[in-house]
């Protein structure tokens, strides 16, 4: 070690890397608590030298031939593994036609260095309230794969997450893939993400609709405001049942910075998230809805 | 308790053992003294120990050694080509594009991954290129210069005079 100093030096652990997902889970099903599962490792080695993860064991799933495919299939959509990388995503021209607020994401996560080693679903494992990823995940209604030896579930983002460094994961299970519908033709989404320079968000939301001119399904998604990311289920709701566009989305974004349980930190006061919750609300839908 | 691991490093194949939880940053630097590396903030915001794995560009305070065996390694020791410095090397010099020298070696080598991918960059996508970089001396002005005059030598593939 260079400095000597214990912060930057990591646990002592034993590293595996498996060939194939089933000897991955079997490596997991023995050492269950004692293991973590690592992707591009960017979250877990971060953890680790802050001694907030401390396993035994240190699982590699970086080469499993299946997790570093990205799948698209007309109808059934994106089906991501856990070994792609940020940067593989944002070059993939699926993506950047059809999935503008997961595109738009991505872009703004991190910095292009970071993002040719984290991965997507690292993203979502992180669970970190100002993590970029699974915000347009939530808007677009997209699945975990978790698997275990005997076992695989699909878990909606959403509930995935439970809060910060929170997830629905048991200690033999490993997730996967994740599965992003298809958006229907007349589908709109996008990202947005007000930071000051610094790499954590003050503020970012995800807004997709179906149907822009009459809109069949909205959502509109937040995060870095709250514990976890969260939607805005009644300022979803007024602009599904609205006459004129133009007032609902000024009406929407205000309800949406009244309704969303937001925390005040070091990096803005409770107010400043609402106000700023209020005006990405706008520009999103906005930019959705073509209005002025 | 160690493990042998082969990579190759600026062309040279070595062998080193390593522990199972040491960081590529500690070996290239400790063991292998490839000193061009900088170790700084440990935990991927800076970029200074930013190297070339594989093709890509990577913060190796974020990587573990054991991960990278066989792989291949470019730092910026590698770029010069019989004792002649990379074109993005000399219009470093010539517009003077650092002051301390600290965080030199990963500009350089992220500005010279940058201009192989694409040679006419525009500001915005320099900007953007680099933004996993910080050069605490500010000459942010000035690497920006150097890669737009680098600029046509990737483009035709030339070596400055």
């Amino acid at each position: 070690m260079s400095f000597g100093a214990p912060y930057f030096t990591l646990p002592e652990f034993t590293y595996h890397k498996p060939k194939t997902l089933k000897e991955a889970l079997e490596l997991l099903d023995t050492y269950r608590d004692e293991a973590k599962v690592m992707a591009g490792g960017v979250g877990l080695v971060a953890f680790m030298k802050e001694r907030l993860m401390s396993p035994s064991h240190v699982i590699d799933i970086k080469e499993i031939p299946e997790l570093k495919r990205v799948e698209y299939r007309e109808g059934a959509g994106l089906k991501i593994g856990a070994a792609v990388t940020l940067s593989e995503l944002e070059n993939n021209e699926i993506i950047k036609k059809k999935y503008t607020a997961l595109y738009q994401a991505i872009k703004k996560a991190a910095d292009p260095i970071i993002r040719n080693r984290a991965t997507l679903v690292g993203n979502i494992c992180e669970a970190l309230p100002w993590v970029d990823g699974p915000i347009p995940l939530i808007a677009y209604n997209a699945k975990v794969e978790v698997m275990s030896l005997n076992d695989v579930r699909l878990i909606p983002v959403s509930d995935f997450i439970k809060g910060p460094v929170e997830i629905d994961l048991a200690p033999n299970e490993i997730a996967t893939f994740i599965h992003v519908p298809d958006p229907p033709p007349e589908s709109k989404s996008t990202f947005l993400k007000f930071n000051t320079g610094s790499e954590f968000a003050l503020a970012t939301m995800a807004a997709h609709v179906v149907g822009s001119v009459k809109p069949k399904e909205v959502y509109l998604v937040y995060g870095a405001v709250s514990t976890k990311p969260v939607r805005a289920s009644e300022a979803e709701r007024i602009i599904l049942t609205s006459e004129n566009i133009k007032e609902a989305i000024v009406e929407a974004a205000t309800k949406a910075s009244q309704e969303i349980d937001v925390v005040s930190d070091v990096l803005a006061s409770e107010d400043y998230r609402r106000h700023l919750i209020k005006v990405l609300t706008i520009n999103a839908l906005k930019s959705i809805f073509e209005v002025s | 308790m160690g493990r042998l691991i082969t990579l190759t490093v600026n062309g040279i194949r070595r062998s080193v053992e390593v522990k199972d939880n040491e960081l590529l940053l500690d070996v290239l630097r400790d063991k292998l003294k490839v000193k061009s590396v900088k170790a700084a903030c440990w935990r991927g915001e800076c970029g200074l120990c930013t190297v070339i794995l594989n093709g890509k560009l990577v913060k190796s305070c974020l990587v573990l050694a054991v991960e990278v065996d066989g792989s291949e390694i470019l730092t910026v020791e590698g770029l010069a080509k019989d004792g002649e410095l990379a074109p993005i090397q000399k219009a470093f010099i010539q517009h003077g594009a650092l002051q301390c020298g600290f965080c030199t070696p990963a500009f350089v080598l992220a500005s010279h991954k940058l201009l192989e991918e694409n040679p006419t960059p525009s500001e915005d996508e320099i900007k953007e290129r680099l933004s996993g970089l910080i050069c605490r001396c500010g000459t942010y002005y000035e690497i920006i210069e150097a890669i737009k005059d680098a600029s046509k030598y990737y483009q035709l593939g030339r070596k400055p005079r």
